[in-house]
């Protein structure tokens, strides 16, 4: 799910950075701290989309640098169990399947997928079901339940079900 | 339940807009496992809006509903479609066959890794249990009968391919640098510079033949003792469009023990895996599955290592045969191999044991040889635990330490002992012990000419 949040964050900033153009190169450095990392209580930051406070600058004692209090307006993502999502699969084999959501990683095991759904190997591995009706490989939209979550520093790991009624395959590339 | 408990990563304390939301999203979700009837209706005022919800997209389904029933009996139709959901991730019954980022496959529950496996190789952050990799292993039996394929595990370094380091380039080689291939067009070439890497590799020649082939006979691994890192490099030469190892690429970082190559992390029944390799010290649990190569040393780097002093295939500027080297024939092998498992063996597949084709096979290339050994071992030590010995049986030759008539092959290096002299006077073959090395290597008994012992080094 996504949230447009206030975060805040105190930005660490080299003097050589003074002057005119203190405060882009301040939101620039915050862009390319903060975009693209994960956190455990918000997850995974999308995109800044607005700065909404800088604060007084403090000098820090012996080296020079300069810490400011940045106040921020950014959209994250995260996934939380019992959720469902749209993913696209990335990755097919006798285990499962891994898809993916965004920077989220999902795993959805044999386990808990339908079990009229069997594995087929071959050059596009693929879940088919007995009647060929269904297909899932590589590239597949799916809708899956998530059941697990994991942060850490860097992704998101889940683990998802399609075994629940409106679950499965949203979109085939086959088909067309 | 809260969600804060399941990611450990969480600190519960404080604002956390993410607490306040789960909290919210926890009430309204279907994670309360084993909820009974009763309790279900006490909670009823919290999850009502969500039970409209639930009871508008059921009642689509059940347009016979009569009209009267109330709100508590919707909730209980829901109860029980809500508890055969949760009966399939009920956390405490869950045999958890796996993890992935740590949390059960099944259930989502954090795990600790107990017996089992990491298959990183696969996918980071991916783990199996022991009973799980076994009921993997044997449903993929199944997968094997309508394809016709067995397992087959390929070394790179020496087998399918030499690399050297390029600062271990000897002058004589230089030439090489002017002819490397172009990476536009990978399955066309077979010198590849990866400058990335500080390496130069030549891939054996027949090799992309060989994989194209094998590929139908086998589900192929790569197996090496390389990092990860150089693993996927040589996968990507060996196989550009990814179609005949897909993710089934094992480095030593995958392996569980140093030092050692296992079929632990290969997800198919040994007793249908067979593994292509120049090293045995590598697979001493699975010699029996081992098909030993011959080593390819193209590079002077690589000569050196092993202690030749002759100019290597580069300095040369030639190459093994590309229609009858080691990877030619060993590929005729290895589809004799495929034949008789599945054309010509008489018993229930699941019995089936590729490891007896390949003695049987393997029998049939000294069939009917007697030999003896002429000063060949060291006095004291006992013949039978000899490696060649070891190996002439393995090719069906017999060998024995008395001399009769019965015998057919003398083996020696110095035609002057006494029973080289009786070989040559009896008209039976006199031969170097390199005879039953490349009958090995070749799987043909080779001609005894070839091997002859030099008269002149006799005594």
């Amino acid at each position: 799910m996504f949230f447009h949040i206030v975060l805040e964050r105190n930005m660490q900033l080299h003097p050589r950075f003074f002057g005119r153009n203190l405060r882009d190169n301040l939101v620039a450095k915050l862009m390319k701290d903060v975009e693209g990392t994960c956190s455990g209580r918000h997850g995974f930051v999308v995109a800044i989309t607005g700065i909404e406070n800088i604060g007084k600058g403090l000098i820090r004692e012996g080296t020079g640098f300069v810490t400011f209090p940045v106040k921020y307006q950014c959209v994250v993502f995260r996934p939380f169990k019992g959720e469902i999502l749209e993913a696209v699969v990335t990755m097919v084999n006798k285990m499962g399947f891994f898809a993916e959501a965004g920077p989220v990683q999902i795993f959805v095991s044999n386990h808990l997928i339908p079990d009229d759904m069997e594995f087929q190997s071959g050059d596009m591995p693929n879940y088919t079901t007995s009647d060929g009706s269904v297909k899932i490989q590589k590239d597949s939209e799916v809708r899956l339940k998530i059941i697990g979550t994991r942060v850490d520093a860097t992704e998101i790991f889940c683990i998802g079900t399609i075994k629940d009624d409106f679950l499965g395959v949203i979109n085939d590339p086959a088909a067309g | 339940m809260s969600l804060v408990t399941d990611s450990p990563v969480h600190s519960s304390s404080s604002d956390d807009l993410a607490s306040y939301l789960d909290a919210h999203l926890a009430s309204g979700s279907t994670g309360s496992s084993g909820s009974s009837a009763d309790d279900e209706t006490d909670d009823e005022s919290d999850h009502e809006s969500e039970r409209i919800k639930r009871h508008k997209a059921e009642n689509l389904e059940i347009p016979e509903e009569p009209e009267g029933s109330t709100s508590r009996e919707y909730s209980e139709q829901i109860v029980d479609s809500e508890q055969s959901v949760e009966t399939t991730i009920n956390q405490d019954s869950c045999s958890h066959p796996g993890s992935f980022g740590g949390m059960c496959m099944r259930c989502g529950k954090s795990l600790e890794e107990k017996s089992g496996v990491t298959f990183g190789y696969i996918h980071k952050g991916l783990w199996l249990a022991n009973d799980e990799i076994a009921r993997l292993r044997k449903t993929d039996m199944k997968n094997l009968l309508r394809y016709k394929k067995l397992y087959l595990i390929l070394d790179l370094d020496h087998t399918l391919l030499n690399s050297t380091a390029l600062t271990h380039i000897s002058t004589e080689e230089e030439h090489l640098r002017g002819k490397v291939d172009s990476r536009e067009d990978i399955s066309k070439g077979s010198l590849f510079v990866l400058e990335h890497m500080h390496t130069m590799t030549k891939l054996r020649p027949f090799v992309r033949t060989f994989l194209k082939e094998a590929s139908e006979m086998f589900e192929m691994y790569i197996y090496t003792m390389g990092d990860r890192s150089y693993a996927q490099e040589m996968a990507k030469l060996l196989d550009p469009k990814r179609e005949y190892f897909h993710e089934r690429v094992i480095s030593r970082d995958d392996g569980t023990q140093r030092h050692q190559k296992g079929l632990d992390v290969v997800l198919g029944q040994e007793s249908y895996v067979l593994i292509l390799d120049d090293t045995e010290q590598a697979w001493t649990k699975h010699k029996d599955n081992l098909i030993l190569m011959e080593r390819y040393h193209y590079f002077a780097s690589s000569c050196q290592q092993f202690g030749f002093s002759c100019r290597s295939l580069s300095e040369m500027e030639t190459d093994e045969n590309e229609s009858d080297g080691a990877l030619a024939t060993v590929f005729g092998v290895l589809k004799r191999i495929h034949t008789i498992f599945f054309h010509e063996l008489e018993d229930e597949l699941a019995g089936r044991d590729v490891r007896q084709v390949l003695k049987t096979l393997r029998k049939e290339v000294l069939e009917g040889c007697k030999i003896i050994f002429s000063r060949v071992f060291p006095t004291q030590f006992p013949a039978s635990h000899h490696q060649l010995w070891k190996m002439a049986e393995q090719l069906g030759a017999k060998c024995t330490v008395d001399l009769d008539d019965s015998v057919t092959h003398v083996v020696a290096t110095d035609a002057g002992t006494e029973k080289s002299r009786w070989a040559v006077k009896e008209k039976k073959s006199l031969v170097h012990p390199r005879w039953i090395e490349a009958s090995y290597y070749f799987w043909k008994r080779q001609p005894e000419e070839s091997f002859s012992v030099d008269q002149k080094a006799s005594s």
